[in-house]
Order: C-alpha cells, then sequence, then structure tokens
C-alpha cells in the first residue's frame, strides 16, 4: 500500500536544500554593497561574428564571369548576317603561281577536263560572281583560308562534268543523288557541277539550304492545283529564290524571251526577255509563285533554236541538304496536322524532276545532296540511299524487307516513290595522290609548312578518315598547336 | 503599331507571342489559330496581310477570352460558394482547393489568387 506522500519527499522537506541556504547567504551580503550588481549596466556581448556585408559577396573572379557591356546591342538580322557570311579571300595567303582556271574551253572538251584531274583548280571572277549569288559557297568550307577560291578536280568532278557534256548533246536528263560521309565534299562536288554549268552555258537553279523550305520560316499558303489537290506555296521564299536565279543566270536569260502566253494576275509584253520576267516575280512576293510556274513552262519547252530568243539551254537544278524535303516539314494545316514537305510547292517541283516526272526536253541534270553535318532523320530516305538497289525492289512491291530495315518505323509512301528511280553516288574520301595534290596546293599557299612527304601525307589521310576532305583540310590546315 | 482585337502591338513582336498575351489564349490555343489562319511559326506581327489580321481578329472575337473568360471563371467559383460547398469555401479562404498540403509553400498561388472575388 502507498502512502498519501512520498516518503523521499516528505524527507526532503525537513532539510532544506543547500542551494537554497546559499542563496540566503548572498542577499544578506548584498545589503552591505554601495553599487548593487543589478543596477550597473550588463556587459556587452563581444560580437564574435562579424556582420556580413551582402553587397560585397565574395565569389570567384573570373574575367570571363565580368559582363562586358559593349556600345549597343547588335540590329536585327546583324548576327545572323555575321553567321552567314561568305569570306572567299585571304590576303595573308600567299598566291599560287600556275593555277590555272576553270574555263568555258576546259570544261566543254572532255580530254581537257580529263587532263585537269588531280589537280587544284580555281574559279574565275565571272563564275565566283555567279557561284556566290547561289549561295553555292558555304561559311563552314574553308574558302576564307586561301588568297582566292579554288578546288581540287577530283574523279568525279571529271565524270560528273563529261555527263553533263553527253547530257547536252543527247538533250537527256539525269537525276543524281550524292551521298556520303560529312566533310567527304558533296556540296563542293555540287558547287563544281554549278560551275561546269555555267561555263557550259547552262541554266542553274540551285537551292543552297533545303533546310530552309521546311522548318517553318517563311510565310505559306495554300492553294488548290488542277488536279484538286492543296499544295502550300512560300512566296517570300519563292521570291527569293527567283532574285537568285536573276541574279546567276542573267546572261542567258536576257537573250530569252516567252514563248508562249501565260496568266498571271499582271498584264506583261508578249515578247518580255526570261530575264525580266523572273525580276518581276523576284521584286514581288505576290507575283512570285505565278512567275516561278511560268519560268518552268518556258525553260522545258521544246527549244526552237532557229528562231531568236526560243532556244532553250540545259538547266542544272541542284538542292542540298534534301534530306530535310524528305520528312514531314515543320508547317501545320488547318486540322494542325503536320504537312508533308512534298506538299509544298517548291519541293513537289524539285521532287518531281528529281524522280523524272518533269521531264526536261532540251537535257539537263537534277543534282541532290544530302547533309551529314544537319542531318534530319528521315528513315525511308536513309534507306533509299543507303541501299539504292534492294530499296527499289522492297518498295515495288511495298513491303520494305531490308535486313537494315527498322520494323517500327513506317515507310513513307512518297519518299519512296521518288527515291525508287534516283541514282545514288557515294562520295567517298579522296586517294592520296589527291589528298597529296591538296596538300601541296595548301603548301603553296602559305597555310601549312613543312615539306610534303609521303608520310605526312599518309598520316595526314589517315587521320582525316580515309582522305575524307573535309577533315584533310581540318587536320592540315585549319588545326593550331 | 498594329491593332489586334482592340490591342496595339508592335510590328516586331511574334504572332504566337501577341496572340499569348490574351487571356485564355495559351500554347495550344495559339497553335490551333495559327495553323487555321496558315501563320507560320516565326511570323512577326508587321509581315501579317490586312486579311489575316481581320481573321484573326473575327476569330478572336468569337472565342470567350479576356474579361468574358474572367467573368466566367469567377461566376463558375461563385456558383459554389453560393451552394456552401467545400470548394467554395476553400475558395473564399485563400486556400488550396484540390486537397494539397497546406504546410508547404506549394500553396502560394491559391493564397495569391483564391479570395471572396478571385483575382487574375
Amino acid at each position: 500500500m502507498s502512502t498519501p506522500i512520498c516518503l523521499r519527499c516528505l524527507r526532503r522537506s525537513l532539510f532544506p536544500p543547500i542551494s537554497s541556504r546559499a542563496a540566503k547567504l548572498a542577499a544578506t551580503r548584498a545589503a552591505f554593497s554601495t553599487t548593487p550588481s543589478r543596477s550597473a549596466n550588463p556587459p556587452k556581448k563581444q560580437s564574435t561574428t562579424a556582420k556580413r556585408d551582402t553587397s560585397k559577396t565574395k565569389s570567384l573572379r573570373l574575367s570571363k564571369n565580368k559582363r562586358v557591356v559593349t556600345g549597343r546591342p547588335p540590329a536585327p538580322g546583324e548576327r545572323k548576317a555575321l553567321r552567314k557570311r561568305v569570306v572567299l579571300s585571304n590576303s595573308n595567303a600567299l598566291e599560287v603561281a600556275g593555277l590555272e582556271d576553270f574555263t568555258a574551253e576546259n570544261v566543254r572538251r572532255a580530254t581537257l577536263l580529263r587532263q585537269l584531274e588531280g589537280r587544284v583548280v580555281g574559279f574565275g571572277d565571272a563564275t565566283v560572281n555567279v557561284l556566290r549569288a547561289l549561295e553555292g559557297f558555304k561559311p563552314t568550307q574553308g574558302w576564307g583560308l586561301f588568297r582566292r577560291p579554288a578546288s581540287l578536280v577530283r574523279a568525279e568532278t571529271v565524270e560528273l562534268g563529261e555527263m553533263m557534256q553527253t547530257l547536252k548533246g543527247e538533250k537527256s536528263m539525269l537525276s543524281l543523288l550524292l551521298a556520303g560521309e560529312r566533310g567527304s565534299g558533296k556540296s563542293v562536288l555540287q558547287l563544281q557541277a554549278m560551275a561546269v554549268a555555267y561555263l557550259q552555258g547552262w541554266i542553274i537553279v540551285h537551292i543552297p539550304e533545303a533546310k530552309d523550305i521546311t522548318i517553318g520560316h517563311t510565310a505559306f499558303q495554300p492553294v488548290k492545283t488542277t488536279d484538286g489537290q492543296t499544295i502550300y506555296i512560300q512566296p517570300q521564299y519563292t521570291a527569293e529564290l527567283l532574285d537568285k536565279i536573276a541574279q546567276a543566270n542573267r546572261g542567258i536569260l536576257s537573250d530569252l524571251r516567252l514563248s508562249r502566253q501565260h496568266q498571271l494576275p499582271i498584264p506583261i509584253q508578249s515578247n518580255i526577255s526570261l530575264a525580266r520576267l523572273v525580276e518581276l516575280g523576284a521584286n514581288d512576293p505576290q507575283l512570285a509563285w505565278p512567275i516561278w510556274q511560268a519560268l518552268w513552262a518556258e525553260l522545258t519547252a521544246p527549244s526552237q533554236p532557229d528562231k531568236q530568243g526560243l532556244h532553250r539551254p540545259p538547266v542544272l537544278v541542284s538542292a542540298d541538304g534534301v534530306d530535310h524535303i524528305m520528312r514531314n516539314s515543320a508547317y501545320i494545316d488547318v486540322e494542325t496536322k503536320p504537312i508533308h514537305s512534298h506538299e509544298l510547292a517548291i519541293v513537289r517541283d524539285f521532287t518531281a524532276l528529281l524522280a523524272g516526272k518533269t521531264a526536261l526536253p532540251n537535257g539537263g541534270m537534277v543534282l541532290a545532296a544530302i547533309s551529314k553535318s544537319t542531318a534530319a532523320n528521315s528513315p525511308t530516305f536513309a534507306a533509299a540511299h543507303g541501299h539504292p538497289r534492294q530499296f527499289a525492289r522492297a518498295s515495288r512491291d511495298r513491303r520494305p524487307k531490308l535486313p537494315e530495315w527498322n520494323p517500327y518505323d513506317s515507310l513513307d509512301q512518297r519518299v519512296a516513290e521518288v527515291m525508287e528511280n534516283v541514282e545514288v553516288k557515294n562520295v567517298d574520301g579522296l586517294s592520296k595522290q589527291e589528298a597529296r595534290s591538296v596538300m601541296e596546293y595548301y603548301a603553296r599557299s602559305g597555310m601549312m609548312r613543312g615539306t610534303i612527304t609521303e608520310g605526312l601525307v599518309s598520316e595526314k589521310w589517315t587521320l582525316a578518315g580515309g582522305g575524307l576532305v573535309g577533315e584533310l583540310e581540318k587536320g592540315a590546315v585549319r588545326a593550331r598547336f | 503599331m498594329v491593332f489586334i482585337f482592340g490591342v496595339n502591338f508592335s510590328e516586331q513582336q511574334l504572332v504566337a507571342k501577341a496572340l499569348q498575351s490574351f487571356y485564355g489564349i495559351g500554347p495550344h490555343v495559339c497553335k490551333g489559330i495559327m495553323a487555321k489562319y496558315f501563320i507560320h511559326n516565326t511570323a512577326k506581327v508587321g509581315a501579317l496581310q490586312g486579311r489575316q489580321l481581320d481573321d484573326l481578329g473575327a476569330e478572336l472575337s468569337t472565342m470567350t477570352i479576356e474579361n468574358d473568360l474572367r467573368r466566367q471563371v469567377v461566376d463558375n467559383i461563385k456558383r459554389l460558394r453560393d451552394m456552401g460547398t467545400y470548394r467554395g469555401r476553400r475558395h473564399a479562404m485563400s486556400l488550396p482547393v484540390r486537397g494539397q498540403n497546406t504546410r508547404s509553400t506549394q500553396i502560394l498561388t491559391a493564397r495569391k489568387l483564391n479570395r471572396i472575388e478571385r483575382r487574375g
């Protein structure tokens, strides 16, 4: 049984604790003090930590962390202009003595062209102006490293040149797709083809970047075709393209005149020159599309050499980075479904030429090049140019049975149809002989030091992935150690 | 300067940005409107043709946006409150309506917007 009061507590209550006794003692002592401790000011606490100054934060000071205040922000379009600037000359590079040019004579005669094989050949001033107008030179290519634009005439160049001579003579057409590794020289081969075409008196239509058509950065509007399909025209882009065509082909187009009446929104003279017609379209985006159609009707009209202004020269149609037009574009239709690139009017016309649906009765070549640095994902197209022959067979019975075909990828029927008859030309690396020729050109331009020996050529050729010319340039000229 | 639905926009402004400045038009609705009138992604207000501007204005006037939409939202909340529902009370009390925790900082929007007359 428990007691009502705890025994231990009872004991404590009998004897007062020592601490309370001491407190009592202190109180009695304080009575004698004249300055009681309580009335004194309390001692100041010593501040052990300094107050943090928020305005001066300690941080790592690096020069790159400083924001440099420049005078003014770049104007609209200024940065893009800088990015797209093409420099074609380097005044510090040496003039290469005895550098031959592509001339009208040596591209028209097969024997002379073949003699140039394996040598670096320059572009004449007139050719450079044409290629510049066509935007054939690209800012990523190393034109700005040398005194003046020049390129290696490789076996493929000669082959293309001879092909073009034949096509012109026979008035036949050919569709060719240039495929190959990044930096293998597809775009430069295309550029050479354009130079050859210009010097042979062809009309050149070049789409410098197919990507620009499909990324949805220019205005578009739907039109109905005669067969009831809806296609989408791009007035601004068409006008720009017409402007390039007018600038590059002014010499030839001003000699040609209209052969028949066209349905245009504005009245024009019946015997207007084609150069003037194209300029009209280039100046007014609203007229650009009908004039583009009229231009193609004229270019594909049969040539009448006996009548003045009605002869029709062969046409070179080229486009770079075509993998971007072999898939859905970034545009969307009324139902917010993506528009396939082939529904865009310019692409439609180009692919009709590439597939051979539109004929070029006066001879011509359609030269497309893929892009590996901005490669777009297009499985059907990739299979088509990777394995052209098997692909043609597989797409004919509409069941792609390639070992490489990913079963989860759907076959793009439009692309498959276009690619069925396109010849694919693989652009590989240079031969060691060609690599040596290019490196000698680098050395003679003063852009590469040392003597060009067999061993050095071999080393650079190997490091460039088996003579990929872009990599060769990177390793030999651009690299700074 | 270009007027769209009674608002003045600079010619340099993107159409998508201009459309999304209206209460009730976000990226999705904007995409639909732009697709309907064939306006590309990077179109600037200044580049629109007169007809496209008229079409846009007509389209916007048929939609419930801006003050109409704000009023609709307030009315919906008012209905809840008048019925004396839990959701209506939570709206009026500046507290989250859909069961969120209230002890963390995840209810700042509710604190800010939920009032007897909802803000924004």
